[in-house]
């Protein structure tokens, strides 16, 4: 029987969404053109080619190393694009991703990644064209509600605040609102104003949210009320207390 | 003999917190009905930021334009929101008017809201008040401040015309806005 990995414990609707965005079980909710995307990240102008760092891989002469020959490069990598960035935030009035789900999703199915979690958004660095492919993943599926989060590069500040009265959270820079019905953005993640208007769907409804979040909160589900997950978090403490006393024996 | 003490009376302040964030016009109606309740005597909105010009990244210096930056109208004046509303503080003179202000917010605000009664807003000067308004002579040392209504309702070195506006002069209320900038 093939190996299934098993990420995450717990019967409760969060426990389950977690497991789902760790393990890449997502639903996708919209379509994000590629053109789109690329003028909302910011980092060059759609349908430009691709700023490189370094010349291909396959015209550069590599040292004789066993990890480069058993590991391919990605394809950011083989073609030496620039190291470029996304950066999400998330509300905690049950958007879909904590920042760490977002980290977990990104390390565990994507290659080349380095993830900066913090407690209301998350950064991710990699080759340009390897970033565009996760950031698509990310904002067309389930793991986003573009009305509870945000790709914010700067002045993120939005997630632990209350919503607005439409029910979106804050963005102090007003890159993506809410225009009949459907959340809009016409400002790349730093606040620059593009050319368009990308239309980002339909935000969540409430009741939607608290089933798609993992977000643990008191009147959703309660972090306290998944006893497996207690059990797990427990273990884990305790492990990692007893092995910071490095016990010989 | 030399007089130090310049405030009497003890009003009530209570601080209303709404579930969501105002809307403007939300905000506007709010302070409008907060206006009318008879006994207020000044109201300070707490919220985040709404900046004028992108501040921070790449994007330093674009403009924002956002919608909820609006001139609101409460009371005879009107005046630039500068932040997203999400508190408001209001003084009032004593005990009876606690009622009325409670169901001016119930028939303003759309969704529930939290009324706290506590010490939100300076009562009497402290020592950075003194460093920028001094005495009122070398034999009166209260506050060289003709409004001490004043106090509390804006930041040391913030501009008054920025940041305070009086709303009415028949019942002498005033308002000032305190811009919250966290980043987190």
């Amino acid at each position: 029987m093939a190996y299934k990995p098993q990420y995450y414990p717990g019967n409760t609707s969060v426990a389950k969404n977690r497991r789902k965005h760790m393990s890449d079980d997502v639903e996708k909710l919209r379509d994000i053109s590629d053109e789109d995307l690329t003028a909302l990240l910011g980092h060059r102008a759609p349908g430009a080619d691709y700023p490189s760092t370094h010349p291909p891989l396959s015209e550069l002469t590599e040292p004789d190393c066993p990890v480069r020959e058993a590991v391919a490069p990605t394809p950011g990598a083989a073609a030496g694009d620039r190291v470029r960035y996304a950066q999400f935030s998330d509300s905690m009035y049950n958007a879909p991703s904590v920042p760490y789900w977002r980290s977990y999703h990104a390390a565990i199915n994507f290659r080349g990644v380095d993830p900066g979690t913090l407690s209301g958004r998350q950064v991710n660095e990699m080759r340009e064209r390897d970033m565009e492919e996760y950031t698509k993943r990310q904002a067309e599926t389930e793991m986003t509600d573009w009305g509870l989060a945000g790709l914010r590069g700067c002045t993120v500040h939005g997630h632990s605040l209350r919503l607005q009265e439409d029910g979106v959270m804050f963005d102090m820079l007003d890159r993506r609102r809410l225009e009949g019905g459907v959340i809009v953005m016409d400002k790349d993640q730093v606040g620059v104003p593009i050319d368009r208007k990308v239309n980002l769907g339909k935000p969540m409804s409430e009741a939607e949210a608290a089933k798609r979040t993992t977000f643990y909160r008191v009147d959703n589900v309660a972090f306290r009320s998944d006893k497996e997950v207690i059990e797990h978090v427990q273990k884990v403490w305790e492990l990692r207390t007893k092995y910071g006393f490095v016990p010989k024996a | 003999m030399v007089k130090t003490a310049s405030v009497t009376g003890k009003p009530i302040q209570i601080k209303v917190f709404p579930q969501r964030l105002l809307q403007p016009e939300t905000a506007e109606k709010v302070l409008n009905e907060i206006d009318q309740v008879k006994g207020v005597i000044r109201m300070l909105l707490g919220g985040k930021n709404l900046p004028r010009k992108v501040t921070c990244g790449p994007g330093t210096g674009a403009d924002v334009n956002h919608p909820d930056r609006q001139i609101i109208n409460v009371g005879d004046q009107a005046f630039e929101l500068h932040i997203i509303v999400g508190e408001i503080i209001v003084e009032v003179e004593d005990e009876s008017a606690l009622e009325n202000l409670k169901n001016a917010c119930e028939r303003a605000l759309p969704f529930p809201f939290e009324f706290k009664r506590g010490h939100f807003i300076k009562r009497k000067p402290t020592l950075t008040d003194y460093g920028k308004y001094g005495f009122k002579s070398k034999y009166d040392e209260s506050i060289n401040l003709e409004d001490e209504r004043l106090l509390g309702l804006m930041d040391p070195h913030a501009k008054a015309e920025n940041s305070l506006c009086v709303i009415s002069e028949d019942n002498g209320c005033l308002s000032g806005r305190a811009e919250e900038t966290n980043s987190k």
